[in-house]
């Protein structure tokens, strides 16, 4: 078995006198995908906020690659390895395509300027409608190229660890398309993702397990090719048709092996 | 043709204020009402240490530059940092806080005499085409083109530089791209006093006295200037900040204080009410949509 990469234990937080986490354990294995999935109001996001450090633990721990993070800014965590690709992708409107991915590159730049280069080549190898758009400003490029540059700009930095919050919300089902498509190509590379995700469908298509929520506290964590309809009715909500051609699907997903390294970049072109 | 320069030099440093104004505000959301005033009140600064202190011009324009900068540092700290995720209404509340507490500071001790602060260089100028151009303005112009195009390039060629854009678009998502966000808000509002000290520095020669609230009038053609060219666009601001000098100039000359007393107030008022009515957003303005 895999050492976690990143460990949660017993994480609590909330707002005010609301708790929402009560006391959440998770372990995400370096090179898998783990998705935390749960109905409205489980915490997911609060609970990838928590491990960003954009909202404070009230208790309980995160440790990235074995060390403490739990009270470190967010910035520090990203310059100890940690990437986001925050909700609804919110790239830099006024910068270009080229100004986002430095910003992304930011920890990076300021760790060893001479990575750089070769890292910006490696994104627009990966994504080659990115380079081909380097110098127009984020704000006009399609959805589906919005998602890329929100991913690429999350890899530029070399990361161990991607945390990608909601990345289908309130995105076209095209776009939606096009994002899984961007996605499973990262996940091809062999990255380890810690993901929140409402669309159980495009969620469990990425994940190799999955931690299901309910009311802060985490209810199942396991291979999402043992999750069983039960479990999907009962957390999730999800009617029985749905869970049977859900379970189907990750029955036939968990037989596929995962290609390549990730120094094998693989292509994305969809647009 | 001597009106057109001199709306374009009381422009130039319309657009140094309608600079600050837009920094702030395209960081934070906030409207800086004390943006004129701290560069007023640390101009004391300039004067005490020229004339008590017999000091060069230049060492009191520093002085004064770093203790608004001083300000803005500290404003910052104290204040904006604990109201990071407060409405914008109350942070700009807390800057008209700010405006109040400095001028209470000029009034203070500085009431009731009209102070005068050493030119930066000896009068005289130089006459081209038939307008005559001083050397402070000269100065003003030459000091103001060099500060655009340095924050122009500082923002556009440097990683901090662009952090500052990236999170001036959307501070937590800049944050998780490990870009400094309480640095960023420190240099923000640093800058922003600094371009307040350096404005009133400036134009201070054109005035040629010093009181508390002497420079109120930088505030609303600064602030014009920012709306007209865009609150949330640097190039928009000073772009804003010339032609909001040229028009006033314009109104000046050709509207007596008899017809309308303060015509030069309440052209900029005509201006502000026909830029919101026609093109909210300014001339170089990003609107809410246009945001990813």
């Amino acid at each position: 078995m895999s050492a976690a990469l990143l460990e949660v234990r017993g994480l609590r937080a909330g707002f005010g006198a609301q708790t929402i986490l009560h006391g959440v354990d998770l372990d995400v294995p370096e090179g898998k995908v783990v998705g935390i999935f749960g109905l409205n109001g489980a915490g997911k996001s609060v609970l990838l906020k928590v491990i960003a450090g954009v909202v404070p633990a009230w208790s309980g721990s995160v440790c990235l690659a074995g060390e403490d993070v739990t009270r470190t800014s967010p910035e520090r965590r990203v310059q100890r390895g940690m990437a986001h690709v925050p909700q609804g992708r919110q790239v830099f409107g006024s910068l270009t395509v080229e100004q986002n991915l430095r910003v992304g590159a930011y920890a990076l730049r300021r760790r060893d300027k001479s990575r750089y280069d070769e890292r910006l080549a490696q994104v627009y190898e990966t994504f080659p409608k990115l380079a081909e758009r380097r110098r127009q400003p984020a704000v006009t490029l399609s959805g589906g190229e919005q998602a890329m540059l929100a991913v690429g700009r999350a890899l530029i930095g070399d990361p161990k660890i991607v945390l990608i919050d909601e990345p289908s919300a309130g995105l076209a089902p095209s776009v939606v398309e096009d994002l899984l498509g961007v996605l499973l190509a990262v996940r091809s590379l062999g990255l380890t993702m810690l993901l929140v995700e409402q669309n159980i469908r495009f969620g469990l298509r990425l994940s190799d397990s999955a931690c299901l929520l309910q009311r802060g506290r985490v209810v199942y964590s396991g291979d999402t090719a043992s999750l069983d309809q039960e479990r999907l009715g009962t957390y999730l909500g999800v009617g029985r048709l749905l869970a049977d051609d859900l379970t189907k699907g990750l029955g036939a997903k968990s037989t596929q092996p995962r290609r390549a390294s990730r120094r094998k970049a693989a292509t994305v072109s969809s647009t | 043709m001597q009106v057109l320069v001199v709306g374009l030099i009381a422009g130039s440093i319309y657009a140094l204020i309608a600079l600050g104004i837009a920094l702030v505000y395209k960081a934070t959301r906030v409207l800086n009402f004390a943006q004129a005033e701290i560069g007023t009140g640390t101009l004391y600064f300039t004067w005490w240490l020229c004339t008590r202190h017999h000091l060069p011009w230049i060492v009191g324009a520093l002085a004064s530059i770093a203790a608004a900068t001083a300000i803005g540092l500290v404003f910052e700290a104290l204040v904006i940092r604990k109201m990071m995720t407060a409405p914008r209404v109350t942070v700009t509340v807390a800057t008209i806080g700010l405006f109040s507490f400095v001028l209470a500071l000029e009034l203070a001790f500085f009431a009731g005499t009209i102070y005068l602060v050493p030119p930066p260089i000896h009068p005289g100028g130089v006459r081209i085409g038939g307008v005559f151009v001083s050397w402070s303005q000269w100065l003003a112009l030459g000091v103001v083109g060099l500060v655009a195009l340095g924050l122009a390039a500082f923002l556009r060629y440097t990683d901090f530089g662009l952090a500052v854009q990236a999170s001036a678009d959307d501070p937590v998502a800049a944050q998780l791209m490990g870009t400094p966000r309480a640095r960023i808000s420190a240099f923000t509002w640093g800058m922003a006093g600094a371009l307040s000290a350096l404005a009133v520095l400036l134009i201070e020669p054109t005035v040629g006295v010093l009181s508390p609230g002497a420079f109120n009038g930088l505030f609303i053609g600064g602030l014009t200037a920012a709306l007209v060219g865009g609150l949330n666009s640097l190039p928009g601001a000073f772009i804003g900040g010339l032609a909001v000098g040229v028009v006033e100039a314009e109104v000046k000359a050709h509207l007596s204080f008899n017809v309308i007393p303060s015509s030069n107030v309440t052209a900029m008022l005509v201006i502000v009410l026909g830029v919101l009515l026609l093109r909210p957003q300014g001339l170089l303005g990003a609107t809410a949509g246009r945001r990813a």
